[in-house]
């Protein structure tokens, strides 16, 4: 089919039908062999009334026995041709077996002509002239006859007046008689000659039923098309109430949205504001509308920075998140505010409108502003007077400056212990401000891991004498280096063996040891404690985690140590974790990559 | 490394209790001889008249902070060659690690322990080159 095409005008050009190619062959020959069988029923009753009739008008010939053996002869096939009927009109697949049915019919004309012929054949030699002319007349109201009815396909009909007019030629070519052989010359003419005219009817049935095939076809295509279209346009319908309804929802968000919203048109004109908008700034929409925004709402020395920025955003058509700017509201008062700026695009890359969301973090910025300020202060003027008690008992305590009395040296002893406490609390805080902010920077050097762990374990082991445990290096020693914080590196040390000396038993020791696991070193810092409630171990790098309220008590620590230790062995490229020890107590242990 | 042990040490700091309690440990614990100077203004002529071997500032104090009178320091050829030792309460490593490329010899950070103070002076004085 040629493929539908478009003329300068835009109307579709009107399309060409291939009848052949738009009617199936096989609906159109099972269509002719229905027809031919429609009339089965109208020409077994003719033949049979002729049948009759010519028995009657030959009944007084020499043969009457052969006219009684040509009417059952008659009888029988009537029957057949009956039979024939029957199943035709029984089968199921009348289109996949056309052919076969057709050849059956075809059968079943030849034995009709046959038949005729037979008549022709036997009974013109042997009756009168009268006789003979009736019987030349009925063959040829047979041959003539039989054009309606078999026209449809002309095999069948050449069939059938082949059946009656060849043996009745041969009859007439073989009597002896001059006229007769003239005759029998024209016979076959008159054959051919209705045979012709089958044919030609044959062609017209064939381009009708065709016709009608294309015309069915048609009608068919343009039945599914309209179903396709009507379902097409209730979907159609159902999208567009879908638009429109989260268009709704769409408003209804930008109306009732805490934050202010702007559609800008791509000169940087206000399309729309919602109230939001409205009240950040102080402008009512109706006022806003088409003005530059890029003005209004900017401090003036801002402006020209503004719209370079906006032509910009409408160059790479690409959305902004969290841009920080300062606005100047109506009332001349600077706020800052954080924007997302998204350009809607259509199909042509052609910025339409830009939607922008922003909000009002003024006040967050001074918030953020107000904690750094207080961390600081607290780090400083925390720290400055800690470092004077702190410094005086341990000048008192360390014995410079003459003996003191015991029980004074006692109360002094704790009060250093508990100022102490006080710092570390404070240094944790700092710490898990610091990291929690991003504000923690690490300094990575290359270290020999063994040398800092002794340095850790001298450290540590006038706080593990207070518990009366000591703290020993196991295993053989490894020349490992690693890349690290020092300082930090160390206050994760600290951690682990104050832990592990603050819950071991007393007299017993601490150890630490290395290996080496896939290319990483890992420290265990192993105790004799009590091991890790069950309760407990899910959340022991948390943030204020120990096991029980009265531990912390008894034992002292802030109960940050351990999450603040995770968050630096993490970002040292590392992980920390426990385990059981079969001897009892547990292993802390935190892996770093080697060297 | 120095010749000499550490002996004479100057300490620029503001706050008077922390000024005793370092002159106390640094003359009673680590026996060595100290200015303490409370006025960064007037640091640097107290330093040229004490002749000390190591340098301590104080990171914070008013008018002038421990920073800005090191680099004072450095403009002043009588003093420029002494090695600085910074006490600090919260420089940020960021800081700490730019006073580190002027030159300072090193940082102590608050607080310190008393006990303690005399052996890291000496640790960073024999680290000197």
């Amino acid at each position: 089919m040629t493929p539908p095409s478009t003329t300068a005008e835009g109307n579709p050009a009107p399309a060409r039908i291939s009848l052949r190619q738009s009617a199936d062959p096989r609906y159109v020959l099972a269509d002719r062999v229905e027809q031919l069988y429609s009339q089965m029923p109208t020409a077994v009753i003719a033949t049979l009334v002729i049948s009759v009739v010519a028995a009657y008008e030959l009944r007084q010939g020499r043969y009457a026995e052969i006219v009684i053996f040509w009417g059952v002869l008659v009888l029988m096939l009537t029957f057949a041709r009956a039979g024939l009927y029957w199943s035709y009109r029984r089968t199921r697949d009348k289109v996949g077996e056309a052919a076969q049915w057709l050849r059956w019919l075809g059968i079943s004309a030849l034995a009709a002509g046959a038949t005729w012929g037979f008549a022709g054949a036997v009974f013109f030699p042997s009756h009168a002239d009268e006789q003979q002319v009736f019987l030349a007349f009925l063959l040829a109201v047979l041959v003539g006859g039989g054009i309606p009815i078999y026209a449809v396909s002309w095999p069948v009909y050449a069939l059938y007046a082949g059946g009656i007019l060849f043996p009745f030629t041969y009859v007439l070519a073989t009597f002896g008689n001059k006229l007769f052989v003239e005759i029998a010359l024209i016979v076959p003419a008159f054959y051919l000659l209705n045979v012709g005219i089958a044919y030609r009817l044959n062609r017209v049935f064939n381009s009708g039923y065709r016709l009608r095939h294309a015309y069915g076809k048609l009608t068919e295509d343009y039945t599914a098309l309209n179903q396709r279209l009507e379902q097409q346009l209730i979907e159609l319908e159902e999208a567009r109430r879908q638009v429109e309804a989260s268009g709704r929802k769409l408003a209804l968000f930008a109306e009732r949205s805490p934050i202010a919203v702007f559609e800008f048109d791509p000169e940087g004109r206000i399309l729309n504001m919602n109230p939001a908008a409205e009240t950040l700034f102080g402008f009512s929409s109706r006022e806003m509308l088409g003005r530059a925004g890029t003005e209004t709402l900017f401090p003036s020395d801002a402006s020209g920075d503004i719209a370079e920025r906006w032509r910009q955003l409408i160059r790479s058509r690409e959305p902004i998140f969290g841009l920080r700017l300062n606005n100047t509201r109506r009332d001349g008062a600077e706020i800052t505010c954080e924007w997302s700026l998204t350009p809607l695009v259509n199909t042509e890359s052609r910025v339409i409108s830009v939607i922008v969301q922003g909000r009002d973090i003024t006040q967050q910025l001074e918030a953020e502003r107000m904690k750094q300020e207080f961390t600081s202060t607290l780090s400083h003027e925390l720290r400055t007077p800690l470092t004077s008690i702190i410094g005086s008992l341990q000048l008192i305590n360390s014995g410079v400056l003459g003996d003191i009395d015991k029980d004074v040296l006692e109360l002094t002893t704790i009060a250093e212990r508990n100022g102490q406490r006080l710092l570390d609390l404070i240094n944790d805080i700092l710490d898990v401000e610091k990291i929690e902010s991003g504000k923690l920077t690490l300094f990575p050097e290359t270290l020999l891991l063994g040398e800092l762990l002794d340095e850790s374990l001298a450290l540590n082991r006038g706080f593990a004498d207070r518990f009366k445990v000591r703290l020993a290096t196991a295993g053989e020693p490894q020349a490992v280096t690693v890349s690290a914080d020092r300082k930090r590196l160390l206050q994760i040390m600290t951690n682990l063996l104050s832990n592990a000396a603050k819950f071991s038993p007393e007299g017993s020791t601490v150890t630490v040891n290395m290996d080496i696991v896939d290319g990483c070193v890992r420290v265990g810092v192993n105790d004799n404690g009590p091991g890790i409630p069950e309760s407990f171990r899910n959340r022991i790098f948390g943030r204020f985690a120990q096991a029980d309220m009265s531990y912390t008590r008894q034992k002292g620590g802030t109960g940050l140590g351990l999450a603040i230790c995770k968050r630096l062995i993490e970002m040292m490229g590392g992980k920390i974790g426990f385990s059981d020890r079969d001897s009892g107590g547990t292993t802390f242990w935190f892996e770093l990559p080697k060297l | 490394m120095p010749a000499q042990p550490l002996n004479r040490i100057c300490y620029v700091e503001d706050d008077e209790d922390i000024q005793r309690i370092v002159r106390m440990s640094l003359e009673k614990v680590g026996k060595m001889t100290v200015e303490v100077v409370g006025d960064p203004m007037v640091a640097i002529d107290r330093m040229i008249a004490f002749k000390p071997e190591l340098v301590m500032l104080d990171w914070m104090m008013p008018g002038m902070d421990g920073p800005a009178l090191y680099r004072k320091m450095l403009e002043t050829d009588a003093v420029k060659a002494l090695p600085v030792v910074f006490i600090t309460a919260k420089a940020s490593s960021r800081e700490l690690d730019e006073l580190r490329k002027l030159g300072a010899a090193g940082t102590i950070s608050k607080p310190f322990s008393p006990r303690d103070l005399p052996e890291q002076l000496r640790a960073i004085w024999h680290a000197l080159p």
